[in-house]
């Protein structure tokens, strides 16, 4: 008999839900959630979804094996996906697959990072996708088991068991689940996808390997001004990934936020050369020690400073979420990028 | 009941086999490369001290990735291939 792992299909006789989960966890299949079975029927369905798009999954790393549609949507499957959200999770999927995202970097780091999944366009509202109050929080199917399905690809076509090759020294909650999608309604500039250069009828998922929502609070602030006081304040974080290894971050806007930054003339563009002037860290809040380390890896003080990142295009910025004066920053692994990929329909 | 395998995936095609070349640790050249986080370097230090005791170290020299978080560029493998028969690596974290 075949190894397990080499089996595509395999018959588990007639195990209930319960005895499933047990297999499943004896398999090291589960993030240690409940699984769905990921029965041949419900596969088809999901697979039907993608029947469009036919381009090749490249190995995937680090395990390094090519991934058949059958496997991955057994993941999907056993997140608790629908088979619409299916086209949105491979989208996902190949986004964490650009080589410059690093993902056998982000995958077996001691950082915390997970995978950030932001959608944009009109799928969000066909999918239920909440942009609004409580985004990146409980509450929607959508947001729930999109996230965790490609969370659960990455464990168990990438590898990326904990404590094997996931040596991340904490974790983060993210790494059950991170997806939420853009306020584009309430966004009083342009949405995030367009600003990458996709039509506003796109449909479009953005993946970053990202810690958890870092809360911006400003309920005094009556100005953009005085907002970017505050956000900067918060961005400029010696322990974040980015100061030392240097790569981009998400500024994600709450609505009220935004409409107080836009009144006072702000757009993307200027709020991110501000953020850059203001939010650059102070050598006096960085221990020697640690500067030693920074400066001996190439990262040098600009005069008094660090930087953030590398130049302002590392800001990232959009809206999302809903009434309240919140916003949040969300810094990634460093060595990363910011990937979109079109959802092929 | 019968369900898909999760976890299952096609083996890549690999890259050509190489055939090793035997190492003398005696004389011949050898690669101490860093990972650039913290220690490594001084690991590998005490490593080439310790060479020293037993051979020249004239040829043994380090290198270092560009970043901690990035994979080792093409070019410093490839030179690393080409100018040392042996390379030692160091994870420092």
């Amino acid at each position: 008999m075949k190894d397990i792992a080499e089996q595509e299909v395999i018959d588990i006789g007639d195990m209930d839900v319960e005895a499933f989960n047990e297999y499943a966890n004896e398999q090291g299949w589960s993030d240690g959630m409940p699984l769905f079975v990921p029965s041949e029927a419900k596969v088809a369905k999901f697979v039907e979804t993608v029947r469009g798009d036919n381009r090749p999954y490249p190995p995937v790393p680090p395990r390094q094996i090519v991934p058949t549609l059958q496997a991955l949507a057994a993941n999907a499957v056993m997140a608790g996906c629908k088979p619409e959200y299916f086209p949105v999770v491979t989208a996902a999927l190949r986004g964490v697959l650009d080589p410059d995202y690093n993902l056998h970097g982000t995958l077996a780091t001691t950082h915390s990072c997970a995978p950030m999944v932001m959608v944009s366009g009109p799928i969000r509202h066909e999918l239920n996708i909440n942009c609004g109050t409580n985004c990146f929080g409980q509450g929607r199917q959508a947001n729930a088991t999109i996230g965790r399905a490609l969370g659960l690809m990455l464990l168990n076509v990438a590898g990326a068991k904990p404590g094997e090759m996931d040596r991340s020294t904490q974790g983060n909650p993210a790494k059950f689940t991170f997806c939420f999608g853009e306020n584009e309604e309430e966004n009083p500039w342009t949405p995030y996808h367009v600003q990458r250069g996709f039509a506003p009828t796109d449909s479009v998922v953005t993946v970053m390997s990202g810690e958890g929502p870092h809360n911006l609070n400003d309920h005094g602030s009556t100005t953009g001004d005085g907002l970017l006081t505050t956000f900067a304040g918060g961005m400029s974080n010696p322990g974040a990934n980015t100061v030392y290894g240097k790569g981009p971050m998400f500024l994600i806007i709450g609505p009220e936020h935004a409409a107080t930054l836009k009144r006072d003339g702000f757009t993307i563009e200027s709020i991110r050369e501000e953020l850059w002037k203001r939010s650059r860290i102070h050598l006096s809040r960085i221990s020697r020690e640690n500067l030693d380390t920074y400066e001996s890896t190439g990262h040098k003080p600009d005069g008094d400073w660090l930087t953030i990142g590398r130049d302002p295009g590392d800001i990232h910025i959009t809206v999302a979420g809903g009434p309240g004066k919140h916003s949040a920053f969300i810094p990634s692994f460093g060595g990363t990028t910011v990937a979109c990929t079109r959802i092929a329909r | 009941m019968r369900i898909f395998n999760p976890s299952f995936g096609m083996a890549a095609a690999g890259p050509a086999k190489v055939t090793l070349q035997p190492v003398n640790w005696a004389t011949d050249a050898i690669a101490l490369i860093s990972n650039s986080k913290p220690n490594a370097r001084e690991l590998l230090e005490g490593v080439r001290a310790m060479l020293g005791a037993h051979r020249p170290v004239d040829n043994i020299h380090f290198h270092a990735k560009n970043s901690a978080s990035q994979p080792a560029p093409k070019e410093l493998i490839e030179k690393v291939a080409k100018n040392y028969k042996a390379a030692l690596l160091a994870l420092g974290d």
